[in-house]
């Protein structure tokens, strides 16, 4: 998951980041407004957090330019007031969810995982695909009830293709959401993890749960059972 | 797995917002706003001028009129006056048997022998003609034939003299043995000076007085004004004491007409004390409970505490003084019962935050229905209506299984000045027995509980029915059975 943070707070920016990295999120950082207006606009973001109180452009200002631009991923504004009336202020203005700060950071990554689950219309927070089970706040997977052991990046993988299981998945959409911008971009890599997902998962490789579309990508092709 | 010490970084800013946010409404309650445009004019002014307009149509009309009406009776006397000359002409002459006209040997006035008198005097008739001697070459109209008994009187006539009035008065003069006659007009012309002169004194005499008058009775409207204003200056006066702190509020009596207002300064001056009191307060209140936390802290740090021990000890404490800086914060916002409240209608705000919380819980799928009675009024700030009905609804969709219930409805005597308001909130969970109500309201109370559910936007709304001088009751939903809030704003 690529996901924008704007907060103008230094150490909180950089801690959160740090944070939300170790998560597995592939993370745009700016400092004001501005900034994460050009990183909104130019980025394939999956999700975004921007804190209220920003310099040179208001959160708020942020969050409307953003979604006239017909931007749709999720929001989650961060604010310092926690008043209804801002609350209300907040979310009219197109924002998913709100957090007040000071908040734990494991409320935030459950909001955060609840956002983009919802936006690719899952409601709950364990993915099932037939079989195959996604545990989207354990971080756990499971193949006919049997655990399976996933590295970090296998998960993300898994991850992105479950939510938008059904749909064709682009090596590029997924390098972009899912790496870093200083990552190793060589699409040999992408085909290793997906080989190794299809032995993890199907080791006796009668689900298929993993398609190629030659030339274009992949898709998850087993059908959402919920 | 903790990460809760990069809370710091945002606590920074909420700390910021504790100084600013309650000391704004103060504030700005003391600055006066800029004038936009011009000042408007004076009361004094404004009379002054309305008078002077009323007073001068008035006097200037009156004017007028008498001007005119003398004018015109000064017209009839001189009409009078000449016709009297026609008739001691008339008496005065004779017409001898050959039927020649034979004119008195002394006029009736000295004048119509004076040349240029401005009085004169003629007859015309068929093969008569005669001018007084005053007449003579003045080329007056005097050839107008009437019949016998007609008159006329027109003026002012431009000759070469300039503007004179004239009478003419025709008669039949029968002669000889009475079955002769010879019918003849008679003139009699007046310069129009005579009239003019007449006029002018009038005139003086006229308009001297009703400037005299105006002038008196505009000082007169200036008395009255300043006296009927005398009380409004003395507010001015006495509020102005208020200001510089020599007396707590506007004392003694004043005209009925302003016992309004001085009552409502009264109320205003008391409740914005009584603000600024709670702002002391609350700041004085803030600050002392943050202390506490801060104690720990620095003693646990003194005593050269670290590793696990001192982790938890300061995510225990950055809680609490989070919960602190919360409740405290909500607290100064509430404004509670002001002189000035402004009716709320609910449904508008209801509907917003249900919208917003239908993001925020759209994952639960809720189904919140609104029973609200139009009438329904919240008499307060919009602020303290958004905290009731936000933290309410939140809790019920919190807690609900798929449905959460609004009802408002206008409660207490119909024709109170603030009708009152009953607000109930009901969900289909699990609800809060009967015997955890007491101590849920207790943690409310106290906000300084980590509790969750039911924290610290309990605390708020318990404040804020609090400051309305209401009440907070909880018990189960008789139509959904989960947890039933209700509340209740007396009327006033």
């Amino acid at each position: 998951m690529r996901i924008l943070l704007v907060e103008d707070e230094a150490p909180l920016r950089e801690t959160l980041a740090a944070r939300l990295k170790r998560e597995g999120f592939a993370v745009d950082l700016a400092a004001d407004g501005e900034e994460g207006l050009y990183f909104g606009r130019e980025m394939p973001v999956d999700i975004a957090v921007i804190d209220l109180g920003l310099p040179k452009m208001s959160g708020m200002e942020l969050v409307a330019a953003l979604r006239k631009d017909g931007k749709k991923f999720p929001i989650l504004i961060l604010t310092a007031r926690s008043s209804w009336q801002d609350k209300v202020e907040g979310l009219k203005s197109g924002a998913d969810d709100y957090l007040v700060k000071p908040f734990h950071v494991e409320e935030l990554l459950a909001r955060l995982n609840a956002l983009v689950r919802r936006a690719s219309g899952w409601t709950r927070a364990v993915l099932e695909c037939g079989p195959i089970a996604l545990d989207t706040t354990a971080q756990t997977v499971s193949a006919s009830g049997q655990q399976v052991e996933l590295t970090s990046y296998e998960y993300k993988v898994l991850e992105y293709l479950i939510l938008h299981a059904g749909e064709l998945v682009s090596k590029a959409d997924l390098t972009e959401h899912i790496y870093q911008q200083d990552f190793d971009r060589d699409s040999n890599v992408l085909e290793v993890f997906i080989g190794r997902l299809r032995k993890k998962l199907d080791p006796d490789n009668v689900l298929k749960p993993i398609e190629t579309v030659r030339g274009r990508g992949y898709r998850f092709a087993i059908p959402r059972s919920n | 797995m903790s990460l809760r010490t990069e809370v710091g970084g945002g606590s920074g800013e909420s700390a910021l917002s504790v100084a600013s946010t309650p000391a704004q409404p103060a504030s700005s309650a003391l600055e006066r706003p800029p004038a936009r445009g011009r000042r408007p004019v004076s009361l004094q002014t404004r009379s002054l001028i309305a008078a002077s307009m009323a007073l001068f149509a008035f006097l200037g009309l009156s004017g007028f009129a008498l001007d005119q009406a003398f004018y015109e009776s000064s017209l009839q006397q001189l009409r009078d006056r000449l016709q009297g000359y026609v008739w001691s002409y008339l008496s005065g002459s004779d017409v001898t048997v050959s039927g020649r006209l034979v004119l008195p040997e002394f006029p009736p006035d000295q004048r119509f022998d004076r040349p240029q008198s401005g009085l004169y005097a003629g007859v015309s008739g068929k093969n008569v003609s005669w001018e007084s001697p005053s007449a003579l070459g003045r080329n007056l109209p005097f050839e107008v034939q009437l019949e016998p008994n007609q008159t006329r009187f027109v003026g002012p006539v431009e000759t070469n003299i300039g503007g004179v009035f004239v009478f003419s008065q025709g008669v039949d003069y029968a002669y000889g043995d009475g079955s002769k006659s010879v019918r003849l007009t008679f003139h009699i012309a007046e310069h129009q000076s005579a009239l003019e002169r007449q006029m002018q004194v009038f005139r003086r005499t006229l308009w001297t007085w009703v400037v005299i008058l105006g002038l008196m009775l505009l000082a007169v409207q200036l008395g009255v004004l300043r006296w009927s204003l005398t009380p409004l200056r003395k507010v001015e006066r006495d509020l102005a004491r208020v200001e510089r702190g020599e007396s707590e509020q506007l004392p003694g009596h004043y005209p009925r007409e302003l016992e309004g207002l001085t009552e409502t300064l009264n109320d205003f001056i008391q409740s914005e004390r009584y603000q600024r009191t709670r702002y002391r307060n609350t700041l004085a209140d803030l600050a002392h409970s943050l202390k506490t936390p801060l104690a720990v802290l620095r003693n646990q740090l003194d005593s050269g505490e670290d590793g696990e021990r001192l982790r938890r000890l300061v995510d225990e404490q950055v809680g609490r003084m989070d919960q602190i800086v919360a409740y405290q914060l909500s607290r100064g916002a509430t404004s509670g019962h002001t002189t000035f409240a402004a009716a709320l209608e609910l449904v508008a705000p209801a509907e917003e935050i249900v919208r917003s919380l239908e993001k925020v819980y759209a994952a639960k799928n809720v189904l919140c229905e609104f029973d609200i009675d139009p009438g329904a009024r919240f008499h307060g700030e919009r602020g303290d209506l958004m905290e009731l009905l936000g933290n309410l609804l939140e809790n019920g969709f919190k807690w609900c299984g798929h449905r959460v219930l609004l009802t408002a409805r206008r409660a207490g005597p119909i024709g109170a000045r603030r009708p009152g308001l009953e607000l109930l909130v009901e969900d289909d969970g699990p609800g809060i027995a009967p015997d955890q109500v007491e101590h849920v309201l207790q943690r409310g109370v106290r906000g300084d509980e980590q509790v969750k559910g039911h924290g610290i936007g309990l605390a708020i709304v318990q404040d804020v029915v609090k400051a309305q001088r209401g009440q907070l009751g909880i018990d189960r939903s008789p139509e959904l059975g989960g947890a039933r809030f209700t509340i209740k704003l007396l009327a006033s």
